[in-house]
Order: structure tokens, then C-alpha cells, then sequence
């Protein structure tokens, strides 16, 4: 597969808006900048790569320049091998090269038995032609016998038909395509390439028809591997590297932004791209790292943790602003990169008599919204400690479990209570040792029932946490039954909850 | 030009007759609203099935009328059923033990303690955007506005929640489904030793859009001692 020129599909996957438009990339800022890559209406307006930008924008006034983009150019790349992985797993990403093919992006994809599941060579070509067209991405695909031979056919269908072209060379046909094509695609060195030219071979066709063991014989070892190339017989097995789960998508911005709102738009560009790459590998989004670049050098990290793996570009977007929302950054942001660890999505069956709750991932987002509104510290599942304090509670992380309830259920109802956080504070009056009236600021009068008292005492380890306290259960004349403690070492009383 | 409305009035009697039964006139749908049970019996036959889903209810009473016991037996039903819950707790009085006691599955249930009305309107907002939770508890004592009942009982309809809204007094009757009130409540005190036993009290079907009102049940609390 190749893309043909990747500074300009980089910036084209980022801002597709821009593609009716005269588009160049230019290698720096600042006048003495020369362009790299044009687009097609550029190129017609008589804008071509190497010119200086004084020169384009001379050419064509509507030009819009954009400088070329590092970090997008590498999100490009990935996400090219991305496509070729979604068919198999034996790829291998081209290296970058220098002079004249320096913009373009290859790789190569070990076609050998998954033709059968795309119905065709073609038909793989084709449908990988359309997974790299959803990611934004101007790409042609070729098959052959070789990598030389697939590259040269991708380069010859890249200059000559559109993107999404296909072209499939099958074996036996290889001498036939190679026939018409200069010597100088086999990049030979001077040496040999001067030897060339004094044999006045011009042509591969010429080359084809001399016999390749002399050949060998006379121009020596660098010519045995340029007949292995024109002839299809090199050894060159695709190398799969280890499958990275691991997805950045990246954006250096053109000027430092420094409000929330606008920085969202730029998120949400970056999102949609990685969600694409995660959707064409099948994969979803377990984890999310935001990286900022700031104006001064600096650099900030946020990481977002989710429940449960999830393609749902609205909740990571949320998420993401709230992370930002609960610690802005320092400083206006040059650059942002964003880097998700995919995963598979999670398989979940579900039950036919028993209800399937929220999903994990729109869960996790409720939780997480329902943080950023009340505070990480009032949201989560109930807890109830293991200590003999009255008002003892906890709040433990969300996460309902879908085991049955083996307890039983009591029968009737329960009497319940109403906590009050904090205490609140009593007068009271007593009898002996019970109370016999009291004045808060939930129940006052006298008491008409009284029970207890009952003795609690913890943390006799530490003065500082020891509490000793006696518990009455009181009915006031106001008609209230309410709990009341008396703090046996403070000497005080408090109501801490309302019988319900 | 569009039609005059004797016109329009005719073309639509036209259209029912020729339809016959297939029409039915709009509005209030068929269909009678899925209901959350508290898993009392009696209770649940007064009520029609339970509290309604996807609808604003409400348990109103005065502190230690019991409003706090039904409440929890209904999130016990729901919980122990595998559904999942949130309680907006606006009073921060939800006592985890005491749900724990009544059967509440508290694994099941989201907590939330919003630190103003505001933040606990928002939530249940929210709450009630979320799909798949079949109950949230709204403990919020201050009376809401009728602007902000219809708000919640829309939303409510739109994911099938139900909303139970739990107060000591009613409060503006748009989009209140069903309310019962908690009234008499009598604590229930041993004598030797002197102990609580529970509270009994008596629940009033103070409102529902379709049935008989003022009906009542009586229920007796009892303490987990007991």
C-alpha cells in the first residue's frame, strides 16, 4: 500500500475541509520556506513542490499554506500500517526514504492465503484501499510477487490513476510489466549504472533479455541481487513487528491556545481519528493519555482511566474535558497528543431473566460527570466499615456486580434512619442517668420514651480516636424518635440520627 | 393555502370512519406504566404493582412517619432483583447500615451526596439521562418548582427510570405520577426491658393519575433488633 504523499494526506486527514481548496505544505515558517507538497488545485493554479512560498502565493493568491506537521505525519504512517493490520497480522512499515520518494508512505502486507477471505488479490486491494480512504487517507494497492515489483506498480498507479486505484500483477506476468520500465528503477549503483550505460542497456526489457548467469559472471555479486529483483526471486519476507495496541494521534498547533473551549475542537478532531484507526483494528479505547505541550517548554500529563474498553467518541471527549476541567493546564497549549492503549471490546452476555443495567461505558462516564459536579469524594457505591463508630460510612468505587443475591431478604419493613452529618449538638436535661428533655435542631421537648442506654467504645489503642458513647433511642413530646449519644468522655450530647 | 379547520375537522372524521377500529384517539397511552414493587404485598396491591416507571413519584411524611423504611424497601426489591439504583442524597442522610439492614444490595447502588439543590437536581438529571438504572431515590426536602418536576418526570419517561422523590411534604403536583403520604405514626416502645420495637404508621394514596384516591394501608416497622 502506498500513499503517495503523506505531508499532504496528513494535513487533508486532519482538516478535510481543506480538500476543494489550493493547499501546499511548506518545510518552516517564515518567508524563506519552500514547499513540499501540493495539492491538485494548487498544482493547476502552477503551484509545484520546490518552489519558495514567495513564489507559490505569487502563483495563486487563495493559496493556503500549512507547515508540515511532524507529529501528524507519524499518526499518518501509523495509520496506514493500522489498515494493513486490520487484514493481517504480517506487516511491515516501509522505511522513509530520501530524494524524490521522501514524501511518500509505504507498507507491505504478506498477501499469501487471506486473498481467499476478500474473494481476490483485487479484492483485498480493494477493501484495503477502503479502510485507508475511512481514515482519510489517498492510498493505492498493488500485489506482486515482490517488493520491488509491488512498489514500482504502486508508484507507476499513484502518478497515473487516481487514489483507491488497484493493480494486481500475477505471477508469470511480471517480465511483461518490467519490459517498458527504465534500468533506473532497479537503483543501481554508479558503478553498475555507468556499466549500463556503456552496454547501452536503457531498458529493463534489455536487461531481461540477457542470460542471468552471465550477467552475474561479468558484473559480479551487485549484479546477482538486481536479477533477482527484475526477476521476482528475492528473498525479502515481510518482518512483523509486534503489534503496538499502543495509538497516538498527535496535532502541533499553529498558535497556542489557551481556553478549554477551543482546545475541545482540537480533541475532538484527534478522537475521531484515533477512534477510526481503534474501529478499522478492531479495537476499542481501554485506556486514554493526554499529553500537552506548553508555551515556555513544558509539558503536562493527564490520564484517563475508563471502566470498560469503549468507542464512543462522546464519553472520551467528556472525559477528557473534565480531566482538564478539574486541573486546567499552566499555560496556553502548543501541541497535543493524544495516546490510547486499544483493546478488544468486551463480549458481554447478558442475561435473559435478569436486567442489563447501564452499559460499562456509559457508566463510567455518569460516575465521572457526577465527580466533576459534586466532587470525586460524594460519589460512588455505599460501604459500611468495619468499626463500631455510630456515624462510620464509606464510599468505595462504583462497579455493580452481576452475582445473585444469596442472602435473604428480612421480611417486612425495617425501621430505617436518616443519618445527620454532622452530629448535631443537644441540650439535654437527665434524670438520674437518662435524659429527660432536650433541646436540637430536630427535636426539642420533653422526653416521652426513653431506651437505653447502650455502651459503644472503640479505638481504645489511640487517645487521640478513642470514643466511648452511650446510645438512647428517645421519643419527644413533638412526636420525633431520634438517636442520642452521649459522649461519656467529653461529657456532651449530640443527635446523630433520625429514626424513619 | 392550507385548509380551513371545518375542513380539516371533516377530512379527519372521514379518516376515522374509514380507519375504524385501527385509530384510537391520542394522548394518554394504552398501555399502563411497568412498576417498581416494594415487595410488600398488600402494599403493592394498593399501589397497582408498585411505584411506576419511568415516572415521578413521591413519599412524603414528616421525620419518623416510616417515609425512609418504604423508600429503602423498594431499593431492596430493586437491588435484590440485579437492577441497579442511585440515590441523589441532598439531605445527607443515607445511612449505608440501614439500607444494609433493610436487604438493600448496596454493591447495586449509586450514591450520590450532591452539596447543594442545585447539584442534586443536576444529578438526577443526569441519573435519569442514563439508560438501564431502574430507580432514582431523590431524598430533597425542599419543594420543588413545577418547571423542575416536568423537567425530571420527561426525562424520567425518556429512560423508563423510575423517580421516587422523597420529602416531608408534597410538593407541586405537575408531573407527580403517584404520591402517598405517611401519616399517625406511633413509636412502639417495650417495656421490660425498655426497648424500640418499630413505628406504626399508616400510608395514604394521596395522588395517582389513574385509580381511586385516599385509599390507606397500614404498616408496621420494625426495629432490626427485633
Amino acid at each position: 500500500m502506498l500513499v503517495p504523499d503523506l505531508p499532504l494526506a496528513a494535513e487533508l486527514r486532519a482538516q478535510p475541509e481543506l480538500g476543494a481548496r489550493p493547499l501546499v505544505i511548506v518545510s518552516e515558517v517564515g518567508p524563506r520556506a519552500s514547499v513540499l507538497s501540493v495539492s491538485r488545485e494548487a498544482r493547476r493554479a502552477g503551484v509545484h513542490p520546490g518552489h519558495a512560498l514567495s513564489h507559490a502565493r505569487a502563483a495563486c493568491a487563495a493559496l493556503v499554506v500549512r507547515t508540515a506537521s511532524p507529529s501528524r505525519e507519524r499518526a499518518a504512517r501509523d495509520a496506514l500500517r493500522d489498515v494493513a493490520l486490520s487484514a493481517s497480522p504480517r506487516v511491515e512499515a516501509a522505511l522513509s526514504l530520501a530524494g524524490a520518494h521522501r514524501s511518500e508512505a509505504a507498507v507491505w502486507l504478506d498477501a499469501g492465503g487471506i486473498a481467499r477471505v476478500f474473494g481476490s488479490e483485487a479484492g483485498l486491494a480493494t477493501a484495503l484501499n477502503a479502510r485507508a480512504t475511512a481514515l482519510g487517507l489517498p492510498s493505492v494497492a498493488t500485489v506482486a510477487s515482490s517488493r520491488f515489483l509491488a512498489r514500482v506498480a504502486a508508484r507507476r498507479l499513484a502518478a497515473d490513476a487516481e487514489s483507491g486505484a488497484v493493480q494486481v500483477i500475477e505471477p508469470g506476468e511480471e517480465a511483461d510489466f518490467l519490459a517498458p520500465l527504465p534500468v533506473d528503477l532497479l537503483d543501481p549503483d554508479d558503478a553498475l549504472a555507468a556499466t549500463f550505460t556503456r552496454f547501452g542497456i536503457r531498458r529493463l526489457e534489455q536487461l531481461l533479455a540477457l542470460p542471468p548467469r552471465s550477467l552475474v559472471t561479468r558484473l559480479g555479486p551487485p549484479a546477482q541481487h538486481l536479477v533477482a529483483r527484475l526477476r521476482g526471486t528475492e528473498r525479502e519476507p515481510v518482518l512483523p513487528a509486534p503489534r503496538a495496541q499502543r495509538l497516538v494521534e498527535g496535532a502541533d498547533l499553529e498558535a497556542a491556545l489557551d481556553r478549554l473551549e477551543t482546545l475541545g475542537f482540537v480533541l475532538r478532531g484527534l478522537l475521531s481519528r484515533l477512534l477510526a484507526r481503534l474501529a478499522v483494528r478492531h479495537l476499542a479505547c481501554g485506556e486514554l493519555d493526554l499529553g500537552l505541550g506548553l508555551e515556555g517548554g513544558g509539558c503536562e500529563m493527564r490520564r484517563v482511566g475508563l471502566a470498560a474498553p469503549t468507542l464512543d467518541a462522546r464519553v472520551l471527549l467528556r472525559r477528557l474535558v473534565l480531566a482538564l476541567e478539574a486541573s486546567p493546564p499552566p499555560a496556553a497549549v502548543e501541541s497535543v497528543e493524544l495516546t490510547c492503549q486499544g483493546r478488544p471490546l468486551r463480549s458481554d452476555q447478558l442475561d435473559l431473566f435478569r436486567p442489563a443495567g447501564p452499559a460499562p461505558d456509559e457508566l463510567d462516564a455518569l460516575v465521572a460527570e457526577l465527580a466533576a459536579l459534586c466532587g470525586p469524594e460524594r460519589v460512588g457505591a455505599p460501604f459500611v466499615p468495619d468499626s463500631l463508630r455510630p456515624d462510620a460510612f464509606a464510599l468505595v468505587p462504583f462497579s455493580p456486580t452481576r452475582h445473585d443475591v444469596t442472602q435473604d431478604r428480612p421480611e417486612g419493613l425495617r425501621l430505617a434512619m436518616r443519618a445527620l452529618r454532622p452530629p448535631l449538638p443537644a441540650q439535654v436535661r437527665t434524670r438520674g442517668e437518662r435524659p429527660h428533655w432536650l433541646r436540637s435542631a430536630v427535636a426539642n421537648g420533653m422526653v416521652v420514651r426513653c431506651a437505653g442506654p447502650w455502651r459503644v467504645e472503640g479505638a481504645w489503642w489511640s487517645p487521640e480516636e478513642r470514643f466511648v458513647f452511650d446510645h438512647f433511642d428517645v421519643q419527644t413530646d413533638d412526636g420525633l424518635l431520634v438517636r442520642l449519644r452521649r459522649d461519656r468522655l467529653r461529657s456532651t450530647w449530640h443527635v446523630d440520627a433520625v429514626y424513619d | 393555502m392550507s385548509p380551513t379547520p371545518r375542513c380539516r375537522a371533516a377530512a379527519l372524521a372521514d379518516l376515522v370512519r374509514d380507519l375504524g377500529d385501527r385509530v384510537r384517539p391520542g394522548g394518554i397511552p394504552d398501555e399502563p406504566p411497568a412498576r417498581l414493587p416494594t415487595g410488600l404485598e398488600g402494599l403493592d396491591r394498593l399501589l397497582g404493582g408498585g411505584f411506576p416507571r419511568g415516572r415521578l413519584s413521591e413519599i412524603a411524611g414528616r421525620p419518623s412517619s416510616g417515609r425512609t423504611a418504604l423508600a429503602l424497601a423498594v431499593l431492596a426489591t430493586a437491588t435484590r432483583g440485579g437492577e441497579t439504583v442511585a440515590v441523589v442524597d441532598a439531605a445527607d442522610a443515607f445511612e449505608p447500615g440501614s439500607a444494609a439492614t433493610a436487604g438493600v444490595e448496596l454493591t447495586r447502588v449509586l450514591w450520590v451526596r450532591p452539596p447543594g439543590v442545585r447539584e442534586a437536581l443536576r444529578s438526577a438529571e443526569r441519573l435519569l439521562e442514563a439508560r438501564g438504572l431502574a430507580l432514582v431515590l431523590l431524598d430533597l426536602d425542599q419543594p420543588l418548582r413545577a418547571s423542575s418536576c416536568l423537567r425530571l418526570s420527561r426525562r424520567a419517561a425518556a429512560s423508563g427510570t423510575a423517580l421516587l422523590r422523597l420529602a416531608s411534604a408534597r410538593g407541586a403536583e405537575t408531573g407527580v405520577a403517584l404520591a402517598v403520604e405517611m401519616h399517625d405514626a406511633r413509636p412502639r416502645f417495650d417495656v421490660a426491658p425498655e426497648w424500640l420495637e418499630g413505628i406504626e404508621t399508616r400510608l395514604v394514596l394521596a395522588r395517582q393519575r389513574v385509580g381511586p384516591r385516599g385509599a390507606g394501608a397500614a404498616l408496621s416497622l420494625r426495629s432490626d433488633v427485633a
